[in-house]
């Protein structure tokens, strides 16, 4: 009796799985601890440009999607065993990446910057040789500061937030980020406030390109065919207004 | 090696014989266990042959990994010696001041135990790491020491407690009407008779503190977990790298079980000639 009924319920839950996945809506994964590109409202709600630009990616394509709240490590995985769709969290387009994930049409051009505590300065990357730089787990600032073959004291985070607070109370001798990223705690947050401020702004260019499973190649033209509209109809540079200024 | 030599029975056999049974702490190996396969040698064959078979076929990317984490291993290590070095005596004192006969240090250690194992230890960690760096700052490496220690000190008073009030009152009576001050009957009488009872539940804490050092991670600490986490993101490889981290660390958790039930054996020297 108890074995029939858990396997009744068992079926009951599968179905309603597979209904949902039928039901072609989209979940979208966003690490929310990248401001101004992603971060949570007090409400606990996912907003950000990402966030913003791929709603208005959404409506445009005019498809159904939820944003979720997904820790950043282990979140590039998550997509090959579908746990979700889409990833919109600042994931620049890498090679590496590449070969394991399939990126939409860039949505954001970026630089790597160096945050260091105010007063201070480097002319170079070459400069923080010995120094103990910090900075998120496997996001590409830490790519760029090993590829550079800088002999640095590498600290790697869960979140860059983390990072930039042990920055400030003198733990680290620098952060490296996004620049939106860095300028944002540097200039907006008011424990930071008069404390840090971004030293070096890297020459090479990044791309923001939102990710889906490899292979899937159907969602993608969808997203990109959303982008050509969001940027076309102005909704980008509004969105940039918005969320980074000037 | 005399490979089936009949086992000697766990009990004592002496009929009217007084004999303490020392109750095996769920991951020590019997150290009265002498046949060749058991379940603590299939664990380390099983192992190794699996950390050996795998960085030997597919060097790529597991042999890879290994070396990534070498750096690794070493903060894990020196992250639990440290640990264990603290912990011990503060876990001594605190069982000691839970029997004191002086409320205020009851007080406190009763006080102490309460509040520390009611929290868990990676909010500690982020407690000592993150929350308390407004007013004090000390490296990652010291605070997870800080955060292991007072943690596992918690527990393991109530440990040395359990082993101390376990030795029966005859004991302590006899060594006062022998004339023994109350710090010699403890140090000489009481002590060394719990250390028995104690040995294999200290060295069961000392297991899980060495398991529970992967959560220093979060304070940026390159320990083994972390690096495997770092290679996972950096390469898109979940499976193997947490597969390599978990073997190792069951080697190093065989290994120290091991030793602690070497330890145990010593201590019961004159129990297994009976």
């Amino acid at each position: 009796m108890f074995r029939k009924l858990l396997l009744a319920s068992l079926a009951v839950a599968l179905m309603a799985g597979s209904a949902l996945a039928d039901g072609k809506k989209y979940i979208v994964a966003s690490d929310a601890t990248w401001p101004p590109m992603e971060l949570l409202d007090n409400q606990k709600n996912v907003i950000g440009y990402s966030t913003d630009y791929i709603n208005a990616v959404a409506k445009e394509a005019g498809i159904d999607i939820e944003v979720r709240n997904v820790a950043w490590d282990g979140i590039l995985t998550g997509v090959g065993s579908d746990r979700y769709q889409i990833i919109a969290s600042s994931v620049t387009i890498t090679p590496e990446r590449r070969k394991r994930l399939d990126f939409s049409d860039p949505y954001c051009e970026i630089h790597q910057a160096v945050t260091l505590p105010k007063g201070q300065s480097i002319k170079s990357l070459q400069d923080l040789k010995g120094k103990k730089v910090g900075g998120q787990i496997s996001t590409t600032g830490i790519f760029v500061l090993r590829n550079s073959k800088v002999d640095a004291d590498i600290r790697e985070y869960d979140d860059v937030g983390l990072a930039l607070r042990d920055l400030a109370s003198g733990r680290l001798d620098a952060v490296i980020c996004d620049e939106p990223v860095a300028r944002y705690y540097a200039n907006k947050r008011k424990e930071f406030e008069n404390k840090l401020q971004i030293a070096l702004v890297t020459d090479d260019v990044e791309y923001y390109g939102f990710v889906v499973k490899k292979g899937n190649t159907a969602l993608r033209e969808t997203l990109n065919k959303g982008i050509k509209a969001v940027k076309e109809k102005g909704i980008e540079k509004q969105l940039m207004e918005k969320w980074m200024g000037k | 090696m005399p490979e089936d030599k009949p086992g000697t029975p766990a009990t004592g056999t002496g009929a009217g014989n007084i004999h303490i049974m020392v109750a095996d702490g769920a991951s020590i190996p019997d150290p009265r266990e002498w046949r060749l396969i058991n379940a603590w040698s299939i664990s380390l064959t099983l192992a190794v042959c699996a950390l050996v078979t795998l960085c030997v076929v597919w060097p790529q990317p597991y042999k890879e990994i290994l070396i990534y984490l070498s750096d690794g291993l070493l903060v894990t290590f020196q992250v639990t010696l440290l640990s264990i070095m603290c912990a011990l005596p503060l876990g001594l004192l605190t069982g000691l001041g839970r029997i004191s006969r002086n409320r205020l240090l009851n007080l406190v250690a009763s006080t102490y135990v309460e509040i520390i194992r009611g929290i868990p230890l990676l909010v500690q960690i982020f407690y000592i790491y993150y929350g308390l760096a407004k007013f004090v700052q000390v490296d990652s490496m010291t605070s997870a020491v800080i955060a292991i220690s007072v943690c596992y000190g918690a527990y393991m008073g109530e440990v040395f407690r359990a082993g101390i009030q376990a030795i029966s009152k005859g004991q302590a009576e006899a060594a006062r009407s022998l004339g023994f001050t109350r710090f010699q009957t403890m140090r000489h009488v009481i002590l060394p008779q719990a250390l028995r009872t104690i040995l294999p539940p200290v060295g069961n804490e000392c297991i899980a503190m060495l398991k529970d050092t992967s959560l220093v991670s979060v304070t940026s600490l390159n320990d083994i977990m972390r690096l495997g986490r770092s290679y996972a993101n950096a390469n898109g490889l979940e499976f193997e790298p947490y597969s390599i981290i978990a073997i190792i660390y069951l080697i190093i958790t065989l290994l120290l079980s091991k030793a602690v039930s070497l330890m145990e054996a010593r201590l019961n020297y004159y129990d297994r000639r009976k």
